[in-house]
């Protein structure tokens, strides 16, 4: 009975904040909101008994990659503090596409019942992560870390700090 | 459902309201101690006329914060200029709730009495977790006071802090191998006992006195210093460059809780590196009896380490100069980065040859 409170409170935080991230005007309340949003959905896995994954979630998207998305916002937003309107084809579109993507997802939701827990225990520790991505998953696992180094390379060679601009940069 | 268990509940009330009060006075000693510590170093007498040396001197702080004028800059965002300082404030007050500060014994009628307000078993996640929650008091701090030093406070504070949380996860991550576990009681257990170093001297098993552990101390150390934004790491503020930083605008008890949450941070930092590598509340070359008089020695062990460290902290602030922000961030990437995943590697081949 408390964690059906528990579940009916946050996720009215999430979804109220999720949608302020979408219509608030300002992208600094937006990326915020996002961080709100996020960490309500980390009560989401506490309340399915899955506090590692909880942890990480704040740690990883609440924590790092907003706080990035925030320093970048500030950096480069800082005359204008509010976005100039979109044009009429733009709000179509986005309205259109992703009432669509809500449609498909409801669909799909239906269509293969995942709105329910398996059954049996669900262990989510450390350790039981750990195994299963180092055994059964070893070769997506790294290849996102591959996919990740190449993401970091192409950052580097559009910032231009490639051997030619550091010569330049030394004279 | 089963029956509400009324005895612990007690328990974990009593022990909230232990921890909390700790926290909350940690601020006010913490400020005596700054200021008196400063003058020492200094050679300057120091607040000295409110109360005996001066130890009364934080509550006329306290009352003057009060009673000030609370100021709201006309261009600010008022929402988030409001709610930034409760930002800041809750990560520095519930990250302690998962370390452990004294020895578990058996209450009499056989109930075990853990020391601790909340024993999950992925306790340093949840530190690093909400720990990483703390630059958004920073950050909204900065930017909705609509004031250009307030700004580069906050932007200095954000790439600052996601760099340096990097290291000092990293750093932590040593400890956490040695001991084979994310709960930080286990971390404790494993450095209770002692080890032979070298075949020469008898050393309590903390991780300090392990050589594998030694340049993760250093980095988790150092690191620690940026993360709760104390000199030589305070960019946030900067008096110098950016008159106060984020906490520009800010009077009154607004000002007060950022105030706090600093000092807050930095008794859980310490309580952190006390627990990660100076093995907790354990009494070295003593074997702690498991019962209330081993409780009573462990907590008083314990809050002697923080002690230790808080001071240590302070005598920093007062005796190195802060870095330029360049230096800062090569230190923390090309530095702290490498050295503390080398430090990892170390540590496994450690475990691997049983060393450890």
């Amino acid at each position: 009975m408390i964690s059906f409170a528990i579940f009916f409170f946050f996720a009215a935080i999430a979804v109220i904040f999720a949608a302020m991230v979408v219509l608030h005007r300002n992208p600094v309340v937006g990326a915020l909101s996002l961080v709100a949003s996020f960490f309500a959905l980390a009560v989401m896995y506490v309340l399915l008994e899955a506090p590692f994954l909880a942890a990480l979630q704040v740690i990883v998207y609440a924590g790092a990659i907003m706080v990035l998305f925030l320093f970048v916002i500030m950096l480069l937003n800082l005359q204008h503090q509010e976005e100039p309107r979109t044009r009429p084809v733009q709000q179509f579109l986005g309205y259109t596409t992703s009432a669509a993507f809500g449609l498909a997802l409801i669909y799909y939701l239906a269509k293969y019942g995942v709105t329910k827990l398996p059954d049996g225990a669900f262990v989510s520790d450390a350790r039981t992560i750990g195994i299963k991505m180092f055994e059964g998953y070893i070769f997506p696992f790294e290849m996102v870390s591959i996919l990740l180094l190449a993401a970091i390379v192409g950052a580097l060679l559009l910032s231009g700090r490639t051997g030619v601009a550091k010569e330049e940069e030394r004279s | 459902m089963h029956g509400i268990d009324w005895v612990d509940v007690g328990l974990s009330g009593l022990k909230i309201a232990v921890v909390l009060g700790a926290m909350l006075n940690v601020t006010p000693i913490m400020v005596w101690v700054e200021r008196r510590g400063s003058a020492l170093i200094q050679d300057r007498p120091g607040p000295n006329r409110v109360g005996p040396f001066g130890l009364f001197q934080s509550f006329a702080d306290a009352l003057k914060f009060i009673l000030k004028e609370d100021m709201l800059p006309a261009k600010a965002n008022k929402v988030l200029y409001t709610i930034a300082p409760m930002f800041g404030l809750i990560p520095a007050l519930t990250t302690i709730a998962v370390v452990p500060w004294g020895r578990p014994f058996l209450l009499p009628g056989g109930r075990l009495f853990e020391p601790i307000i909340a024993n999950v078993n992925i306790g340093i996640l949840l530190i690093f977790a909400l720990a990483s929650m703390g630059v958004y008091g920073i950050v909204m701090a900065g930017w909705a006071s609509a004031n250009k030093y307030s700004l580069f406070g906050g932007i200095r504070a954000s790439a600052q802090m996601i760099s340096y949380e990097l290291s000092l996860t990293l750093a932590a991550v040593s400890a956490l191998m040695v001991a084979g576990s994310l709960s930080l009681p286990d971390v404790v257990w494993r450095q209770t006992g002692s080890f032979v170093l070298f075949n020469v001297v008898k050393l309590p098993a903390w991780n300090i006195f392990s050589p594998a552990m030694w340049i993760a101390f250093v980095v988790f150390f150092v690191s620690a210093f940026a993360e709760t934004n104390r000199l030589p790491f305070d960019f946030a503020e900067a008096e110098a460059e950016l008159v106060a930083g984020y906490h520009t605008e800010y009077s009154s008890m607004k000002f007060a809780l950022f105030f706090m949450s600093e000092y807050m941070a930095m008794a859980t930092m310490s309580a952190l590196i006390t627990t990660l590598f100076l093995g907790g509340w354990d009494i070295p070359w003593y074997n702690e009896p498991p019962n209330a008089l081993g409780f009573a020695l462990s907590v008083l062990s314990f809050v002697v380490k923080v002690s230790a460290l808080l001071f240590i902290f302070v005598w920093v602030r007062w005796t190195i100069p802060r870095l330029k922000y360049d230096l800062l961030m090569k230190l923390g990437w090309k530095v702290f980065l490498p050295a503390a995943v080398i430090n990892i590697v170390i540590v496994a081949l450690f475990i691997a040859k049983r060393w450890i």
